[in-house]
């Protein structure tokens, strides 16, 4: 596959900050490895952010450790625990709010599914 | 009303009653037994609600409470408890007949019917005692092996502690009984439909009696009025996208299919819920119905859905100049092969439950479902229902076969939950789940296959339709699968493909069994078969000479790496050189014998790039381990794969082995449990996560949970498991998809009967080389069910929506049809996989179609085109049709 194409299933294959990543459909990485904070400054560019705050950088490392730690994406309620903050402040943080916002600028990968 | 008095497992009850009250409704409603199961709608046609009255075995499901005033009756429950089980519930679990237990606790009441008046019973008494008794797992053989074994019990010739594997042989390649057994033999076991939250609501759904059409209004007040009733929803009342995937959780504007959600009642009863069902008032406009390939495709043809084109998928694969080739070829045949649509005939019918946990804006929505991949199917209630606090929870569920991959009740259950605030039950009868579920693909292959004068094959043309029907769950990836697979065990230098997706008005394709490779893979072993009778070579001798080698290609340009087909071939030869031989005297006359193979190679894995699966493990103060791991387990197993590997790889002792599987909170993803991936990557995310946790002991060398603690170690690690493989290029099909594959080929022996056109299955023997073997019994449960599935494809099973509404309608195997069975198990440990084990439940779908219709073809010297091998067909494949 080149660079830009999508395939079958809508995997599409980009090089970023020097390196081959594939994203689904929806644009969330395929593996939680290939992220960088060189790519997520790319990519959150690409949503329209100049540069990404403190704050924004805050709940995008919350989001990294707690997958590492616990191999999935917290729930809302998890990061309003984790992080003390409003479910408004935390949706109104990135334009695609936590989830097509925070969670794709953390490279967290949708849960995997063979019926796309 | 009338007052019945009767003893239910030895306890006297008293009951007033309506006249028309079912035994099966007071035992499941009233006393919350939950043993005796629904399956067939109260036909009387699977033997899940058998209990014994009187002493006579007895369908609950179709027997009135009034007439047992007086009465004794023993369910499941009455005859033994996990902690002191009764001897036939111990025989049904050593033998391994407990796969998904939906129809267990029925069977166990027939055997104990059976063994109360017959102790020494043959094979043939066991079937006809059992004959009303249905099973989609296990095809029957350890069924009856587990009669044989509680009879043996019974009798006094052994014990259980005598079949008990012994411990000290350790816990890899060992039939321990499967964890979950005894809880399932019991009736103790919680599916769906046991589970009764506090003050649930009962919920019932209008449903479109259109194929195609325009909603243009939902009166509901009558039915909002009417007894019991709390509400009634339609697609406005549901604040997310209302999708999952193609599908309306209630839909809005149009009908895409006889059966579609058009609004939702709740009611504080059932029956008062599909009474008011019916006081829904719907207008529709009906549209032009799609119901073929050429009606989807035709210039101008109406678009089913607005967003969805009719030809939904197309994908080609390009290998070498297979024109050309053919072109060159000494001999070409050329064919055209169907196959047809099939339930998956899990005998649960659709369930879910759920309810809300907590209160204000972080109330959580539970939804305990169906479905084998619970955190993306918590991700499709998300973003359909628009709540994001979902937690998704499996109960114990009753067969899936690739159907559950899919999206059904739980989404119905979810917006309702939400909707009115209370718990509520979406408990579907069998014709209703056979509307709303997805269905086998039927696959229209036209072929062309080469070969030169040494018999070598030159290459493989097929151009493939597939019918996607009203919503597509997934179609494009099962055509991907059946690309992916496509040249099978054989070294094809060049092969051409093109598939298409179309859509119709029909029930909707989705994953079975395999999910797209059987039907090719009938289409390829096929042709094989006639190119072989063409150079009038042996079909095992073609082939063998065939069989692609270590460091060839597939038709994906994949190189194979690990590549036993030669070695299952060989283990076969002794039995096909034994069946041919005994054919040969049989080959004319009314029934006539024939002898049928075929072989298949099948890939371990989502077809998806970058299979992974994440595990967790924690070591507990008392020496014990928890397995953290969101695998389903419908049946396969997964609890004894992941109990034995744990064990194995820390030395604790597997009674301290827990698992936390069924909920999205607590268990970390691992993806779906279909693609025969559980063992190959959730198996092999645990020897990560042991590995991880054994390094950290070694480094602080603390070897206990108080060790670790006092080192300031963690005790919990968790691991992910990567498959490096690529997404399918869109011009060629080729790419890197699979890291490890299953080898196997497979024979049948039928005799056809060429006045009715009916086909005995006279044997099968089965060979499949899945690396190391973790629990044989439980490879052999696969097996075993798998050539009963393959066998239905074969020669009976075809859905027709709208006709097929229940088990006798839709052919479904038993004790009758069940047919005597070889499976031989080479173990080549595959690097890369865990323990060198890899999964076993889809690739016995692959060879079995084409081997039945080989050993016909064989037979008669005839060939079916066309499955199911329907007597008429093969009638009239001899030229007896009357019509």
């Amino acid at each position: 596959m080149a660079e830009g194409e999508v395939s079958a299933l809508g995997t599409r294959k980009r090089f970023i900050a020097g390196k081959e990543i594939l994203f689904d459909k929806e644009g969330f990485f395929l593996d939680a490895r290939d992220w960088s904070e060189e790519a997520a400054t790319v990519l959150s560019r690409e949503m329209g952010i100049d540069v990404l705050s403190e704050k924004q950088w805050r709940l995008i490392r919350f989001l990294r450790d707690y997958y590492a730690n616990n191999g999935k994406a917290p729930l809302s309620s998890e990061i309003k625990a984790g992080l003390g903050w409003t479910l408004m402040e935390l949706e109104s943080l990135f334009p695609g709010g936590i989830r097509l916002g925070a969670r794709l600028l953390a490279g967290l990968p949708n849960p995997q599914s063979c019926t796309q | 009303m009338k007052k019945v008095i009767m003893k239910v497992n030895g306890i006297s009850h008293q009951f007033i009653v309506e006249p028309d009250r079912i035994l099966l409704d007071l035992l499941r409603e009233d006393l919350r037994l939950t043993g005796a199961k629904q399956s067939c709608d109260r036909k009387g046609q699977c033997g899940a609600c058998m209990v014994i009255v009187n002493g006579k075995t007895t369908l609950s499901c179709l027997t009135k409470v009034a007439s047992l005033d007086g009465a004794e009756v023993i369910t499941v429950e009455g005859l033994g408890t996990p902690a002191n089980p009764h001897l036939i519930q111990e025989a049904f679990v050593l033998s391994g007949a407990v796969q998904c237990g939906f129809c267990i606790p029925g069977m166990i009441m027939a055997t104990k019917g059976l063994l109360d008046k017959n102790l020494n019973p043959t094979t043939e008494e066991i079937k006809k005692a059992l004959r009303g008794n249905l099973c989609r797992c296990t095809g029957y053989v350890k069924i009856i092996d587990a009669v044989n074994l509680a009879a043996r019990f019974l009798r006094g010739e052994t014990t259980p502690d005598q079949v008990r594997p012994d411990p000290s042989k350790g816990v890899i390649g060992v039939s321990l009984p499967r964890p979950s057994g005894m809880i399932k033999a019991c009736g103790v076991a919680q599916f769906g439909a046991d589970i009764y939250p506090q003050g649930a609501l009962e919920l019932a759904v209008v449903r479109s009696p259109h194929a195609h059409a325009l909603i243009k209004s939902i009166d509901t007040s009558a039915a909002e009025k009417m007894p019991g009733v709390v509400g009634v929803m339609t697609a406005k009342d549901i604040k997310g996208n209302n999708r999952g995937g193609e599908i309306f959780i209630i839909c809005d504007k149009k009908v895409h299919l006889v059966g579609d959600t058009v609004a939702v009642v709740a009611a504080e009863t059932r029956k008062q819920a599909l009474e008011a069902v019916k006081a829904v008032r719907v207008e529709y406009e009906p549209l032009p119905v799609i119901k073929t390939i050429e009606e989807s495709l035709a210039e101008g043809a109406i678009q089913i859905h607005e967003d969805v084109p009719n030809l939904k998928f197309t994908h080609p694969q390009i290998k070498g100049d297979a024109e050309a080739a053919l072109k060159n070829s000494h001999a070409v045949v050329e064919a055209t092969f169907s196959t047809s649509m099939i339930h998956q005939a899990p005998l649960e019918p659709e369930v879910s439950v759920a309810y809300m946990e907590g209160e204000g804006e972080d109330a959580k929505l539970v939804v305990l479902g169906r479905g084998i991949n619970i955190h993306a199917l918590a991700k499709v209630l998300q973003d359909s229902l628009g709540w994001e606090n979902v937690r998704y929870e499996e109960p114990f569920v009753g067969g899936q076969f690739g159907m559950k991959t899919g999206f059904t009740t739980e989404g119905i259950a979810g917006a309702a939950a939400l909707h009115f605030r209370r718990p509520v039950r979406y408990v579907c009868s069998l014709e209703e789940s056979m509307q709303i579920s997805s269905k086998r693909h039927p696959h229209v292959h036209k072929v062309r296959l080469g070969a030169n004068e040494q018999g070598k094959i030159t290459a493989y043309t097929t151009n493939f339709d597939v019918e996607g029907g009203a919503y597509s769950l997934g179609g494009q990836v099962y055509i991907l699968r059946s690309l992916q697979m496509l040249s099978g065990p054989y070294d094809i230098p060049n092969v051409k493909a093109f598939a298409r997706l179309y859509k119709t008005n029909n029930a909707s394709g989705g994953a079975a069994r395999g999910a797209g490779p059987p039907q090719s893979n009938y289409a390829l072993e096929s042709a094989v078969d006639l190119m072989a009778r063409k150079l009038g070579m042996d079909p095992w001798e073609f082939r063998y000479k065939n069989t692609l080698e270590v460091g060839g290609t597939m038709s994906t340009g994949e190189v194979a790496e690990e590549w036993p087909a030669k070695d299952v071939l060989e283990a076969l030869k002794p039995h096909y050189d034994r069946a041919v031989k005994e054919a040969a005297s049989l080959k004319t006359g009314k029934l006539r014998r024939g002898v049928g193979i075929a072989g298949a190679a099948f890939g371990i894995g989502a077809p998806n790039p970058k299979d992974q699966a994440t595990v967790a493990v924690e070591l507990h103060p008392d020496g014990g381990l928890t397995v953290y791991g969101g695998a389903a387990d419908p049946g396969e197993g997964t609890d004894s794969m992941l109990t034995q590997i744990a064990s194995h790889v820390t030395g604790i002792d597997i009674s301290k082995i827990r698992l936390v599987t069924r909920d999205t909170d607590r268990a970390t993803p691992c993806g779906s449990a279909s693609a025969s991936r559980i063992t190959y990557m959730v198996g092999g995310a645990l020897v990560l996560a042991v590995e991880k946790m054994k390094e950290a002991m070694e480094e602080a060398k603390a070897y206990t949970y108080e060790a670790l603690v006092a080192a300031g170690k963690p005790t919990k690690y968790l691991a992910t498991k990567h498959a490096d493989t690529t997404p399918m290029d869109p011009k060629t099909g080729q790419g890197i998809f699979y890291e490890v594959r299953v080898l196997g080929c497979q024979m049948a022996e039928v005799e056809v009967n060429t006045e009715t056109g009916e086909v005995r299955i006279v044997h099968m023997t089965a060979v499949e080389d899945i690396g190391t073997v973790i629990n044989p019994t439980n490879v052999e449960g696969q097996m075993q069910g798998g050539l009963d599935m393959g066998v239905g494809m074969a020669l009976r099973e075809e859905y027709i929506h709208g006709v097929t509404k229940d088990w006798r309608t839709f052919k479904f195997p038993t004790m009758k049809t069940s047919f005597p069975m070889t499976v031989i198990t080479l173990q080549t440990p595959r690097k890369k996989a865990p323990l060198g084990a890899i999964g076993v439940g889809e690739f016995v779908l692959l060879p079995t179609s084409a081997a039945v219709m080989n050993a016909i073809h064989d037979a008669t010297g005839v060939r079916i085109y066309d499955l199911p091998a329907k007597p008429e067909r093969v009638l009239a494949a001899l030229g007896k049709n009357k019509n």
